[in-house]
């Protein structure tokens, strides 16, 4: 079930993407349109497939070897899943944050530092070092770490470690931002900031973001997919979704029924 | 009732003291040994050396200064009679049997003084030279009667010196327990242990990498690690009958067409065979190492688009790198004081000179230990406990390192 | 050029290659795009491995045939008509020739092998210098066949990446090729001596006397009872007396009643024993266990009692193994829930009844898998009953008696001076074959009954 929005062409775009583990069909068919400077929630009840969906959109699936992808997912229109299409590459531009969160037991400065290295993003010490920091100034950490970069990133908070890893993928320069539920682990002030940041951001990337919490959904996105059982139920506008779902299951959700 | 739990608490404490006689014996027959071997051992560290007064002028002692300085001295001083010179000295000194109480080689170290200071030729001087073997084992407190007594004799009259042995840690192997040496033995540990480390090591720790990070669950990783797990149990003897098999037959049929020859003691043989026997010990550390490393590390660089080679080269290697040298260390302090396998491809040479290199003929410590412990002569006995009190010392130290490292680095995710 | 020498040069063109392939990316036009595939650096190495691995391939395969062609080619001089047919002779010959084309002033040498010297020096330096020109041209040819390759859209990271994916695989296939190794190495070798010997008069003849050959019927002196009720006797019953009651009530001991220093103390103590090398421990067992043991028998009244009694050397492994079986049984006890141990301390029992009646037998899988394990390793236990058994082969009950083992008779049977393939030689191979499989054997089951008993509990 899709829903065709303007315009156009559409940054990253799924076909019936189906995937299973081993005899366990965890995506049926999902049909998706993600668009540049919109954040998109995926909401749905836990095991309903929104994050292994997720995964699927920088192939992060691969690395579990009994997992299997059918269909055919476009990043400006071009199949990631084609034999041609460089995983490490794809990953450069269709970055992710996890659930929780995983900075390098390095210091803040090569945290933020490796990706650049990795890819040949600097060409200098200089240019490395304001990548790090225009990183570190969009993720809303550079005030607090500014004086202690060579600090472990682990010796941070938890919601700071949190900014550290959005600031860290932000340094590859992405186009799409992947979040697996990126404020679960972490207390309301720092969730507060998150969704803050996540607001910032929209204006330069395509954001989408899995949330089991339907109010944070409401909250950050302009527009929200319902998942249940492996498919996708409803896609649109947040406002509609909240207000005005036009599947049953999708309001027995949303109104508490289950989940 | 009351009797009943009396006695069941009797039964508990037998139990117990029962348990902590098993730990307390357990200790105390270590306890025991690392006491014989120091008892026995660290007159091996001693030497005892006499007090020659020496003219060699008076003696009709001449040879030309000018050939002093020339690589010939050596010669210039043997041919001179400089050996005789120190037996009549000898037998001046400390009566008939003076000869017999110093060591053959004693007349090498009067040959090094004068070349260091050839004005001793001119005038009387008194040299500390090596006493023989049986000079030293009488007192020690096993030897003839008269030995005994000449030993004391002399000891009254204050010509016995006693000191620390530098010879034991400089000198190699000798047919004579008073000159013996670890140092050639230890070199080829040294040497035997580089050449093990250097293949067990990298292949170790790669096949590790393979097997944890990127290894498809088919029947060939089943079987690499069937074969590694096997390996691990395989007594170290049969090693020994691999390395003779393929490395001997093989190379000594190449060599004796062409190849130059390989000598059956060379450290590159027992090196080889030493790292295929410890290889699974490193590969078993490692993988558990790298296990131990959190997947969210592995997620969060694949995020970003490193490449899966990337990943383990850059993080989860270093993570994992204390786990592994823990491991290694632990696996080379075994190879250490392996001899079977030696043994068994010939690495049991009589070697006087220290090895130069991975091919010359060599011989380890633990090999060392085992020749002179099956030496007659009852000098050998306190030289064996020595070099074992050595060797125990070299293992401690490197198991220490290991237990050092594992608790400094120790990280919990 | 010696190979030192060479591999040198060709690392140095590799460091050539790394560097003109790196100057050659830096340089690239980015063509509108934000990022290539692949960094400078990894063109640099994937040139690099072009310029390296094809010639140094080549070197490893070419000085395994090199002597051959070498000989070959001699062979074919008319110089060489005059060497023996005999292939033993024959190569004596050459060898010493090769000796002198080396040192012309080695001493004691067949007048033929100086006559043939500068032919052998010639023809041997003329093969090394094909082999460094190949070697360098394809280091050249491969080097700029990878420089010519490099564009901005090529994955020179896929290519190098693979390389080193296949480095790793082929590290990982080291232990099939060392396990290959042992069991054919040790079959072949058996294979031959069952050819002098039948394998029944083998596997079950119990007369042992390999110094006394008689070569119409070796088979008649080669019967290796005595040697496996020796190994049996020293390794899986004196051995096992001391260790497994010492290693289970040390590990009781600790993981029950001691107080946690006493654990971090007296853990790694114990563990010492396992550390400490087994040459130390014949050499103690042959020095001071064997003797009092002697004296021990000459008490009971056997004047004429052997100084090397199976007893000394059992008891002495038996302590080698306790931290084995210990370190097991304790893994085995801390695998019991504690629910059980709850469960019976609360009923009242006190801490030895748990332990005894709860926690043990509910261990026991375990503990009986250390055991196996404890076993396999005893039986193959070689310095001990080197320095401390004896080498006569009886088969006694008395431990007071001397007995020998199977690993000693290896090491006896190969540390003569006899030729290598005399059956005297070969039976070694069959012992150590025999010794494979029982180990091999008892590893299988043991591991095997581990496997059912953490399944068990989990």
């Amino acid at each position: 079930m899709s829903t065709a929005f303007t315009p156009v062409s559409h940054k990253m775009s799924a076909r019936d993407v189906s995937v299973a583990y081993g005899d366990n069909q965890a995506v049926k068919n999902v049909s998706i349109d993600i668009d540049m400077d919109k954040v998109t929630a995926f909401i749905g009840p836990s095991g309903c497939g929104k994050s292994t969906f997720l995964r699927t959109l920088n192939r992060m699936n691969d690395t579990i070897p009994s997992a299997r992808v059918t269909g055919e997912i476009l990043l400006d229109g071009e199949n990631i899943y084609s034999a041609d299409m460089d995983v490490v590459q794809l990953r450069a531009r269709v970055g992710m944050v996890f659930q929780k969160p995983n900075p390098f037991p390095k210091s803040i400065f090569e945290n933020v530092a490796y990706g650049p290295r990795i890819h040949g993003l600097a060409t200098s010490r200089a240019d490395l070092e304001a990548i790090v920091e225009r990183s570190l100034k969009r993720a809303g950490l550079w005030e607090e770490v500014k004086d202690r970069l060579s600090d472990s990133g682990t010796a941070l908070s938890g919601g700071q470690q949190q900014r550290l890893c959005i600031a860290r993928a932000i340094a590859v320069d992405p186009e799409v931002i992947l979040m697996d539920e990126p404020a679960s682990a972490l207390d309301p002030i720092a969730t507060a900031k998150i969704e803050e940041l996540i607001h910032e951001l929209r204006g330069r990337y395509a954001i989408v973001i899995v949330t089991h919490n339907m109010q944070q959904a409401a909250r950050v996105s302009q527009r929200t997919a319902f998942f249940h059982l492996g498919q996708l139920v409803e896609y649109g506008e947040t406002d509609n979704i909240f207000t005005a779902p036009r599947q049953e299951r999708t309001k027995d959700y949303i109104t508490g029924r289950y989940g | 009732m009351q009797r009943r739990i009396r006695r069941r608490y009797a039964a508990e404490r037998r139990f117990r003291v029962l348990g902590a006689g098993a730990v307390i014996l357990s200790a105390a027959f270590l306890g025991f040994l690392l006491f014989t071997m120091v008892a026995q051992g660290w007159r091996g560290f001693t030497t005892t050396e006499l007090a020659l007064p020496i003219d060699l002028h008076a003696a009709g002692f001449h040879v030309e200064r000018a050939r002093l300085n020339t690589p010939a001295a050596d010669l210039a001083l043997a041919s001179a009679g400089l050996e005789d010179a120190v037996e009549n000295a000898a037998t001046s000194a400390f009566g008939p049997d003076g000869a017999t109480l110093i060591a053959p080689s004693a007349w090498t170290v009067l040959r090094a003084a004068v070349k260091r200071d050839p004005a001793i030729l001119e005038r009387r001087t008194v040299v500390r030279v090596p006493a023989s073997t049986a000079f030293d084992r009488a007192l020690a407190g096993e030897g003839t009667p008269a030995m005994k007594a000449t030993v004391a004799r002399l000891q009254r009259a204050g010509m016995v010196v006693r000191g620390f042995n530098w010879t034991f840690l400089s000198e190699s192997d000798s047919t004579d327990p008073v000159a013996v040496g670890i140092w050639g033995a230890l070199k080829g540990s040294l040497l035997t242990m580089a050449i093990t480390f250097l293949i067990a090591f990298p292949v170790g720790v790669l096949s590790a990498i393979y097997l944890e990070e990127y290894a498809p669950k088919n029947r060939w990783t089943d079987l690499i690690e069937v074969s590694i797990n096997n390996l691990a149990a395989v007594p170290s003897i049969i090693f020994g009958l691999l390395g003779l098999a393929v490395f001997l037959g093989t190379w000594e049929i190449g060599g004796r067409v062409f190849g130059p020859m390989l000598p059956r003691s060379a450290p590159l043989v027992g090196g080889v065979t030493l790292a295929l026997m410890i290889m699974p010990v490193i590969v078993i550390a490692s993988r558990n190492a790298i296990k131990g490393v959190p997947p969210s590390i592995r997620d969060a660089a694949l995020g970003i688009g490193a490449s899966p080679i990337q990943v383990v080269f850059h993080h989860v290697l270093p993570l994992a790198m204390p786990g592994i040298l823990t491991g290694t260390i632990i696996g080379m302090a075994r190879a250490l004081g392996e001899t079977a396998p030696l043994l068994l491809i010939g690495m049991r040479a009589f070697i006087v000179t220290p090895p130069d290199g991975v091919t010359d003929p060599a011989t380890v410590l633990p090999v060392q230990i085992f020749l002179w412990s099956d030496e007659v002569s009852r000098g050998f006995v306190e030289k064996t406990s020595a070099a074992i009190l050595v060797l125990l010392a070299v293992l401690l130290a490197m198991n220490g390192l290991a237990i050092y490292l594992r608790n400094k680095f120790e990280t919990r995710w | 050029m010696n190979g030192f020498a060479l591999c040198f040069v060709i690392l140095g063109l590799g460091l050539i290659g790394w560097l003109t392939a790196r100057a050659r990316a830096l340089r690239f036009d980015r063509g509108g795009r934000k990022r290539l595939h692949s960094l400078p650096a990894q063109h640099g190495w994937y040139a690099a491995a072009w310029t390296v691995l094809p010639p140094l391939l080549f070197l490893a395969v070419w000085s395994a045939i090199s002597p051959g062609m070498v000989r070959q080619t001699i062979l074919r001089n008319p110089a060489a008509a005059q060497l023996s047919d005999f292939a033993f002779e024959r190569d004596s010959v050459l060898a010493q020739a090769r000796a002198v084309a080396e040192n012309p002033y080695a001493g004691d040498v067949d007048p033929l092998a100086r006559r043939l010297a500068p032919l052998v020096g010639a023809t041997r330096s003329r093969y090394a210098w094909i082999g460094t020109l190949v070697a360098a041209l394809l280091a050249f040819a491969a080097g700029a066949y990878a420089i010519t390759r490099i564009r901005p859209d090529f994955r020179a990271r896929s290519q190098v990446e693979r390389t080193l994916m296949m480095t790793l695989l082929v590290a990982s296939l080291i232990a099939i090729l060392t396990t290959l190794g042992i069991f054919v190495s040790l079959f072949w070798e058996s294979l031959r001596f069952f050819g002098h010997v039948p394998i029944t008069d083998f596997l079950f003849g119990t007369h042992w006397s390999p110094q006394v050959i008689d070569a119409k019927d070796p088979g008649a002196s080669l019967g290796a009872v005595p040697l496996f009720w020796g190994t049996f006797f020293i390794g899986a019953v004196i051995a096992m007396l001391v260790a497994i009651p010492f290693g289970l009530m040390s590990a009781v001991y600790l993981t029950q009643y001691a107080s946690p220093t006493t654990r971090r103390w007296m853990k790694p103590t114990l563990e010492m024993l396992a550390g400490v090398p087994t040459v130390v421990y014949g050499y103690f067992a042959a020095l001071t266990v064997a003797p009092a043991m002697r004296q021990f028998a000459v008490l009971l009244g056997d004047p004429y009692a052997s100084s090397e009694s199976a007893l000394a050397a059992g008891l002495v492994m038996g302590v080698m193994i306790i931290p084995f079986v210990s370190s097991m049984a304790d893994d085995s006890l801390a695998a019991v829930p504690t629910a059980m141990r709850d469960g019976s301390l609360a009923m009242g029992a006190t801490t030895s009844e748990t332990i005894s009646k709860v926690l043990v037998p509910a261990a026991l899988p375990g503990v009986v898998a250390g055991v196996l394990l404890a076993v396999s390793r005893a039986i193959g236990e070689t310095m001990i009953v080197v320095m401390a058994a004896s080498g006569a082969a009886t088969i006694t009950l008395n431990p007071l008696e001397s007995a020998t083992t199977v690993t000693k008779q290896i090491v006896d049977l190969l540390t003569g001076e006899a030729e290598f393939d005399s059956p005297k030689t070969l039976a070694a191979f069959a012992l150590g074959l025999t010794l494979f499989v029982i180990t091999l054997l008892l590893n299988i089951v043991a591991l095997r009954v581990v496997k059912k008993y953490r399944e068990a509990y989990e």
